[in-house]
């Protein structure tokens, strides 16, 4: 029925290989400040991609842009093949907003009922409780809920309505570790049953465990693309660590200087040395002839590669 | 698939939206202590206070006892209503409708849904009012006259429904907080509701008989006089609420294009 209705080029052809999300030289502009500038990012059906980057790096308008909250400046935005704001008209997208407020004196069952009700094939509702967490909250006014809870209603009202493409801009904001462990729990079991899932976020790891492929965004562009080995591949860093008992500033100058070394983190006796060439570093440290106990080397997590990345696309920092 | 049966799916989806965020919105309203205090327990309290303490030393009869009972149900009938523009304006700020917009409800269902629960809030205002005059105040009118009067004001209430919906569409949430007390206290001084239109001098009585209270008010008090409803107060408040609805209709469509 809808294919007729566009004529756009961009519009996907039902041959075509379906794409949940596509951006097309996508560019937004808030009076002078360039919030992204010349994106181009196709995301397959099924897939699970995290878009990365520190504050301000355009995350949530990339989100806000494909649930058509934001319409862009340049280029353009297709959800589900459709532009955005059909798209959730048909109920097939959900999402979690970042600190979307929720209606006081409403309770939680209350507002997860509501919420299936406007989809056309949502979730039962035992299901949808189960999923988020929720099932011993649904009596609670949601004025009541801690800031993890709330989340969880959150992510409740985003799966409400079974939807194929779901969207959370940083959906763990503000839970401490143990719950934002539980929650990506709930969130992988509801992403491995073939759904498409964009979600924001700054926490390194959360990237690294629960999506396939990562994106990361920096001013407003997109300085790598690819799954999280790839990514931490561009970049070589090894840290090599130790404990040294007698490492007087003196001596933490020296490794300094030794010919590779990119840093040195000092942790009470536990050092660690980043560097691109662990092997030159090791044998300049005993032919110092420092006593280092309990050597490790490590390759650097997503977080170094991560600084290296971003740091590297900004000319200014 | 023709833009008829289009246009008739997409209303059908409106009213569908429509019914099920008014049963997550009347239950949620009706637990709203401090609306509660506005609609039924101030009206009531000052309606007793203004007909058996306040009254200059004067035993009040059966008449005054009715007339303020029309200007206090009056009265919690538009602080009910107008009090949407609160509610309003809190969800716009908070990013409530924002979230909406990502569910596949209409935003006309959003609009709708807050004029009815709006309008739904004037109600226990305004029985609860008359209630105190039959009970407390022993008022006797005949029967026809109590379900004028009912029928009066709840009629008249709609057009402050869109006021309070188009105060909080205009206006961010610490402004409509100030702008709905200025106009409800305003006009329900000014409009003739606490004391009435016959003893302010003679330029301020010209200008209240212009405000949409003071027609609301005189709906309820030509009930209670027995004679028909006014023509121009009718059509003083159908102009108002026509005037008020196009705002709504206006910052809708300005709320459609920035996406909030």
């Amino acid at each position: 029925m809808s294919e007729l209705l566009h004529t756009q080029p961009s519009t996907i052809s039902p041959t075509a290989r379906p794409v949940a999300v596509a951006f097309e030289h996508v560019t937004k502009q808030y009076g002078d400040t360039v919030a992204l500038h010349d994106v181009s990012i196709q995301i397959p059906i099924g897939q699970t991609v995290a878009l990365l980057g520190p504050n301000g790096a355009g995350k949530s308008t990339s989100i806000n842009l494909t649930l058509g909250l934001l319409d862009p400046t340049g280029g353009s935005v297709r959800t589900l093949g459709l532009r955005p704001r059909e798209a959730i008209a048909t109920g097939r997208v959900g999402a979690l907003l970042q600190t979307s407020g929720l209606p006081v004196t409403a309770r939680v069952g209350e507002l997860v009922a509501f919420v299936r009700r406007l989809y056309p094939e949502p979730l039962a509702m035992q299901a949808i409780l189960a999923r988020s967490g929720l099932k011993d909250l649904e009596r609670r006014p949601v004025e009541t809920l801690s800031g993890g809870e709330a989340q969880r209603l959150r992510f409740a009202m985003a799966i409400a309505g079974d939807p194929e493409l779901v969207f959370l801009d940083e959906p763990t904001v503000g839970m401490d570790v143990e719950t934002r462990r539980a929650f990506w729990r709930d969130i992988r079991a509801f992403v491995a049953e073939g759904r498409t899932v964009l979600f924001a976020t700054h926490y390194l790891d959360e990237a690294d465990d629960a999506a396939e492929r990562i994106v990361v965004l920096d001013h407003g562009r997109v300085v790598a693309d690819g799954s999280a080995r790839s990514i931490k591949a561009r970049v070589s860093d090894r840290v090599v660590g130790f404990t040294l008992p007698t490492a007087s500033p003196e001596v933490v100058a020296a490794i300094k200087a030794i010919p590779g070394v990119s840093g040195v983190d000092v942790a009470g006796e536990r050092l660690a040395v980043a560097t691109k060439d662990a092997d030159a570093v090791i044998e300049q440290l005993f032919a110092r002839g420092l006593r280092i106990r309990d050597l490790e080397i490590q390759g650097a997590g997503l977080e170094d590669a991560f600084i290296a990345l971003t740091s590297s696309a900004d000319p200014a920092a | 698939m023709t833009a008829l049966t289009s246009g008739s799916h997409r209303l059908q989806a409106t009213v569908q939206a429509t019914a099920a965020y008014l049963r997550l919105e009347v239950p949620r309203t009706l637990r709203n202590r401090r609306l509660l205090m506005l609609t039924v327990v101030f009206p009531v309290a000052f309606y007793l206070l203004f007909t058996r303490v306040l009254t200059g030393g004067v035993q009040f009869g059966n008449d005054e006892r009715a007339f303020v009972m029309v200007s206090m149900a009056a009265y919690g009938a538009i602080g009910a209503t107008l009090s949407a523009a609160v509610r309003v304006a809190m969800e716009r700020t908070s990013g409530w409708t924002r979230q909406l917009r990502v569910t596949p409800m209409p935003a006309l269902g959003y609009v709708t849904t807050k004029l009815v629960t709006a309008y739904l809030a004037a109600i226990p205002a305004i029985v609860l009012v008359m209630l105190a005059a039959l009970t407390a105040n022993q008022v006797t009118l005949p029967p026809f006259t109590w379900l004028s009067i009912f029928v009066a004001l709840s009629l008249g209430a709609l057009p402050f429904a869109a006021l309070g919906v188009a105060i909080g569409y205009v206006f961010d949430e610490s402004t409509a907080q100030l702008v709905f007390t200025i106009s409800f206290v305003g006009l329900a001084v000014l409009g003739g509701l606490w004391a009435p239109i016959s003893t302010f001098p003679e330029g301020l009585a010209t200008m209240a008989r212009m405000l949409p209270s003071f027609h609301f008010a005189n709906l309820g008090w030509s009930a209670l006089a027995g004679g028909g409803p006014d023509a121009s107060d009718a059509l003083a408040l159908l102009a108002y609420g026509l005037v008020f609805v196009a705002i709504v209709a206006w910052r809708y469509r300005v709320g459609e294009q920035l996406g909030r």
